[in-house]
């Protein structure tokens, strides 16, 4: 298993008391395998994904990615952990406003120290269609082409792992399609396992399995 | 080296817009004005380092106000040294029924040993290098004996009983001191022409110097030599010492000015810890991106600290750039207290105001950084998650330990710095707290406010914490200005506005005791009345109770200042008018060894009834007992004395006598002929004593207030970095309002009031704290009535109000310039 999750409750603290958002999920992901995480509003899908992707820690439970265990690593230990195994894409892009299209894919290898950066990344935005704009900042791109840059990002470090919260939510359904078709092609190519989360069942459908959650239980 | 590329890529991108301009801003004010006084406290060090030989004219100087021990001249011939002496002394000159106070210095044939002075045989000729004195006969003169008594170059000018033809304008003299006196127009002679003058005589109060030049290994052998028979009240300077005499008021100069950079440097500290603070939150997403893609928490320290530290490098490069042009202002402004040579500055002095800049920065920008490392990357799913703020001690430990730093480098002496340190954390801690009763007690006023006031007053107590910081900046800076020109312009009035009409207005010294008979006659005929005539003797205090008192007294003090030069001592059976006995009784004995101290002398030494002090005139020392303590009436025109001894103490010296008199102008004339009658008096004239004041006074305090435009554009700067820290909030809520049909006119209204209240609260605080601090000023330190000026009350608040009202409303324009629709989204 590439990513495994065993009795995980996660449990917050808020005005009104304790608020439990997810309540003993078990989860096992195979290597490859793309998987839809659904659920309607406030269900715990994107706390969910956060805790697989070593973004926050579990109130109790265990998780590992690739035979690591999240909870013995401390935050670096994770950062590490995520720069060598896990790609992001996210509703709302998340590219730095002030690095072009170009500078935004390179990040990932620059911060490893990778001197192939620029080359690696000029290749995946040809790859994406957008080997015009590579010079263009984020505000001058349009949501699509903003979101093909958060791809290109996602997979410049060839990633074992792809988690993808909400890809299309700020986009016009053609182009949404558009998005993921080129989504699931990369993923394809890189032979990457997925872990989308996603309101949209038709966008579930197009996954190998899906894990639906009510109420922060997954529904069997 | 990627890494490194990739923090200068982020800092260009973040430089070009504009994120960085207020701190670089504010840090380039603080480094400018802290290179200014830099190099110019280390061009004045150099000058008197480097040049020392030529600045003392000699390789070795003794100066006292005795001669050397013939044992000594004789000592040094033997050594193959070369000699040459001198001597300096006040004495008024009268040609052409004026009368001028000038500086005399007669000197030997051999004199300059070193260096050279500079002539010129006429008005307006070119300057030439001279390597000896006039000789006998002639004399050589400040171009302001010239036009000051309507003489010129080839008429006699008398000195004392002697008439001596001017040879030449004399317009450079390398071993010029800088004391008070030395202010006073130069006359130089031949020593040989001295004694024909009569002006001097046993007991006058002069100054002899000795110079001697030859190989080093001589000079040692000769100083080595002289160790052990100086008298305390001689002085052996060779030119290894730091600081032959160049005047404590220009030491004191260099200590304020530094000062005063310090107010500069906490001003622009605050605004670079506002901008620092709201460039950390505008990187909070961009951070939480970071770690997202694996940037570890010190990788993205890493990266910041980068982008930190080559604002740092640009910032300070930039400040000493313009601080080497600045410290030229400085020169400018206090010219005729300085040497007319200035040495260069050294690399020293630039290296010092760069790291002032890193450090400043580092001390100010550094809590607000560390938040980023602290920077969930679960923020790319909520944005609500903030990094939590520095911890406080981080925050005001750091700053205050650098302040702190910096006021004990430019004082040396830990107890003012602690005392500088704890008045000036008091004074924040009150103004700070009156600024929070006086936005509380505004905000309850809200409700019964029209719109445009009540957003404008909404803006200002909104954020409490963040206002306090900009009205503290400007309290301060207007507090400190305001000191700065009342204090100066009250000083000089009172002086001249509370003499009684017939205050004496002339003092005389240097009086012998076979004169003082023909002199009262004198004065009677010419209806001139005077005071008591105070019989006086050189000497100077050595310790209190066998303990050396310069182990007791304190920087700055009366004491210090008192053990640093001969006193005037006189003798009494009388207790003067204006001095009155707080301790002790006054019945001094007749050859008692006892005596009288003034109450601050005797505060600054710990010295209490009936401790022994003692002294050397001579070198012959002796102690006397503290019969009594004084307070003594300095400002009452009459001579008055730090100590005053039991008849007969000092029979055995040498002594003069002083006086003061009352001369109308009308009675002016016969003050000539007093003059010429008695050439070896000499005469000061309040007037002109309280004008050369007047003119240090003015000098040092226009240095300080070309200092404080520092503080002020710092201040500025903490206005503009607290406007870009909001800008986002007030563009939103701009947005909303014009959305919502809210006028663009109403909106600068409102930013108007907010600046304008800003200012109003800034300057109305400052006045208030001004008036605290100069009635203790006035009542406790200067002894001067305090009165409130009015004028202040009204002119200075409606100005800064005015200027900030519409300085907010420049620094908020893009509030009303960005289109709503765009703002609204882009938040």
């Amino acid at each position: 298993m590439i990513i495994s999750a065993s009795n995980i409750n996660q449990v917050v603290t808020s005005s009104e008391g304790e608020l439990s958002i997810l309540k003993d999920v078990n989860i096992s992901i195979k290597r490859g395998e793309s998987v839809a995480i659904i659920g309607t509003s406030g269900s715990g899908k994107t706390t969910l994904l956060s805790l697989l992707a070593g973004l926050d820690t579990a109130t109790s439970g265990e998780i590992s990615l690739d035979g690591k265990n999240l909870g013995k690593l401390d935050e670096d230990g994770r950062a590490s952990l995520r720069n060598e195994l896990i790609g992001f894409v996210f509703q709302s892009f998340q590219l730095l406003p002030t690095l072009t299209a170009l500078e935004n894919v390179m990040l990932p290898l620059e911060l490893v120290g990778d001197a192939k950066a620029e080359q690696a990344a000029t290749e995946l935005l040809t790859r994406v269609g957008l080997a015009h704009r590579l010079t263009h900042l984020p505000k001058q791109l349009s949501g699509g082409e903003q979101q093909r840059v958060a791809l290109a990002r996602a997979f410049v470090t060839k990633p074992t792992i792809l988690f993808a919260d909400e890809p299309t939510g700020n986009l016009d359904s053609k182009t949404g399609r558009d998005v993921i078709d080129l989504l699931f092609e990369l993923n394809q190519e890189n032979n990457t396992t997925l872990v989308l989360v996603t309101h949209d069942l038709r966008l579930a459908e197009r996954c190998q399995r899906t894990i639906q959650l009510e109420e922060g239980r997954v529904v069997v | 080296m990627t890494y490194f590329k990739l923090a200068l890529r982020l800092l260009w991108r973040d430089a070009r817009s504009g994120e960085l301009t207020i701190l670089l801003l504010a840090l380039v004010i603080a480094v400018t004005s802290s290179t200014a006084i830099s190099l110019f406290s280390d061009r004045l060090q150099g000058t008197m380092n480097q040049q020392a030989a030529d600045f003392m004219a000699a390789d070795l100087l003794i100066t006292g106000p005795t001669k050397i021990s013939h044992d000594w001249l004789e000592k040094a011939r033997q050594l193959n040294l070369k000699a040459a002496n001198g001597a300096e002394f006040s004495t008024v000159l009268i040609e052409n029924e004026q009368l001028l106070l000038s500086s005399l210095k007669a000197v030997s044939q051999h004199y300059p040993l070193r260096g050279y002075l500079k002539t010129r045989q006429a008005d307006y000729q070119d300057e030439q290098r001279v390597y000896s004195g006039p000789v006998v006969g002639e004399v050589w003169v400040d171009q302001r004996v010239l036009t000051s008594l309507g003489v010129n170059i080839g008429e006699p000018l008398q000195v004392g009983e002697l008439s001596l033809t001017i040879s030449r304008i004399l317009s450079y003299e390398p071993d010029k001191s800088g004391t008070f006196y030395s202010l006073s127009p130069r006359v130089m002679m031949h020593i040989d022409d001295l004694a024909k003058t009569a002006i001097l005589q046993a007991g006058s109060r002069v100054q002899y110097l000795f110079q001697f030049s030859g190989e080093e290994a001589d000079i040692k052998q000769f100083t080595a030599w002289l160790d052990g028979k100086l008298s305390a009240s001689q002085r052996l300077l060779d030119v290894h010492d730091n600081r032959p005499e160049i005047g404590a008021a220009l030491e004191r100069a260099e200590r304020y000015l530094g000062l005063s950079s310090i107010l500069v440097i906490l001003i622009a500290g605050v605004a670079i810890a506002m901008a620092a603070r709201r460039y950390t939150e505008r990187h909070f997403n961009a951070t939480a991106i970071l770690r997202c893609l694996g940037c570890q928490q010190n990788q993205v320290l890493s990266l910041y600290g980068i982008q930190i530290l080559v604002v740092g490098l640009v910032g300070s490069s930039i400040g000493c750039l313009l601080g080497w042009f600045a410290q030229y202002g400085l020169f400018y402004l206090l010219a005729d207290l300085l040497p007319s040579t200035i040495a260069s500055a050294s690399l020293l002095a630039l290296v010092i105001g760069f790291i002032t800049g890193l450090v400043t920065l580092l001390g100010f920008a550094l809590p607000p950084l560390l938040r980023l490392k602290k920077v969930s990357p679960l923020r790319v799913l909520r944005r609500e998650l903030e990094p939590l703020s520095s911890s406080a001690w981080l925050v005001y430990g750091l700053a205050a330990s650098i302040v702190a730093g910096m006021v004990w480098y430019f004082t040396q002496d830990l107890k003012l710095s602690l005392i500088i340190i704890g008045v000036g954390f008091v004074t924040l801690g009150v103004l700070a707290g009156l600024i929070v009763l006086v936005l509380l007690a505004v905000k309850t006023f809200l409700p019964k406010l029209t719109l445009s006031w009540r957003l404008g007053i909404q803006e200002l107590v909104r954020e409490p914490k963040a206002n306090i910081g900009q009205i503290l900046a400007f309290s301060i800076t207007l507090l400190a200005m305001l000191l700065s020109f009342t204090v100066r312009n009250d000083l000089l009035k009172d002086w001249q506005n509370q003499l009684p009409a017939n205050a004496a207005n002339y003092f005389a010294i240097n009086i012998f005791p076979d004169q003082v008979a023909d002199l009262k006659l004198l004065f009677k005929q010419k209806s001139i009345p005077t005071g008591e005539f105070y019989p006086v003797v050189r000497g100077r205090l050595i310790s209190v109770n066998n303990q050396l008192a310069k182990e007791i007294v304190a920087k700055d003090s009366v004491g210090e200042r008192s053990i640093q030069r001969d006193l005037s001592l006189t003798w009494s059976s009388n207790l003067p008018e204006g001095n009155e006995i707080i301790a002790g009784s006054w019945q001094l004995e007749q050859a008692s060894y006892q005596v009288s101290i003034e109450q601050e002398l005797a505060e600054s030494l710990h010295a209490k009834v009936g401790d022994k002090l003692g002294f050397t005139i001579r070198q012959k020392d002796f102690t006397a007992v503290i019969s009594s303590i004084r307070k003594v009436q300095w400002d009452n025109m009459k001579p008055n004395f730090y100590l005053i001894f039991s008849p007969g103490t000092l029979d055995s010296y040498p002594s003069t006598l002083i006086t003061s008199f009352y001369l109308s102008k009308e009675n002016k004339p016969a003050l000539n002929q007093l003059v010429k009658q008695y050439p070896s008096m000499t005469v000061l004239e309040v007037e002109m004593l309280l004008k050369q004041f007047e003119k240090i006074l003015t000098q040092l305090s226009q240095a300080i207030d070309y200092l404080l435009l520092f503080a002020l554009l710092a201040g500025i700067s903490v206005l503009f970095a607290s406007i870009y820290s909001t800008l986002d909030s007030r563009m939103y809520s701009g947005a909303l309002l014009r959305t919502l049909g809210s006028s663009r006119k109403l909106l600068k209204k409102s930013q108007f009031i907010e600046f304008a209240t800003l200012g109003l609260i800034a300057s109305l605080l400052a006045i208030i704290a001004k008036e605290f601090v100069s009635y203790f000023l006035y009542q406790q330190v200067l002894h001067m009535p305090y009165q409130v000026n009015y004028w202040v009350w009204v002119v200075m608040p409606t100005t800064v109000s005015i200027c900030l009202g519409f300085a907010g409303m420049f620094g908020l324009r893009r509030v009303l310039t960005s289109s709503p629709v765009q703002v609204l989204r882009n938040l």
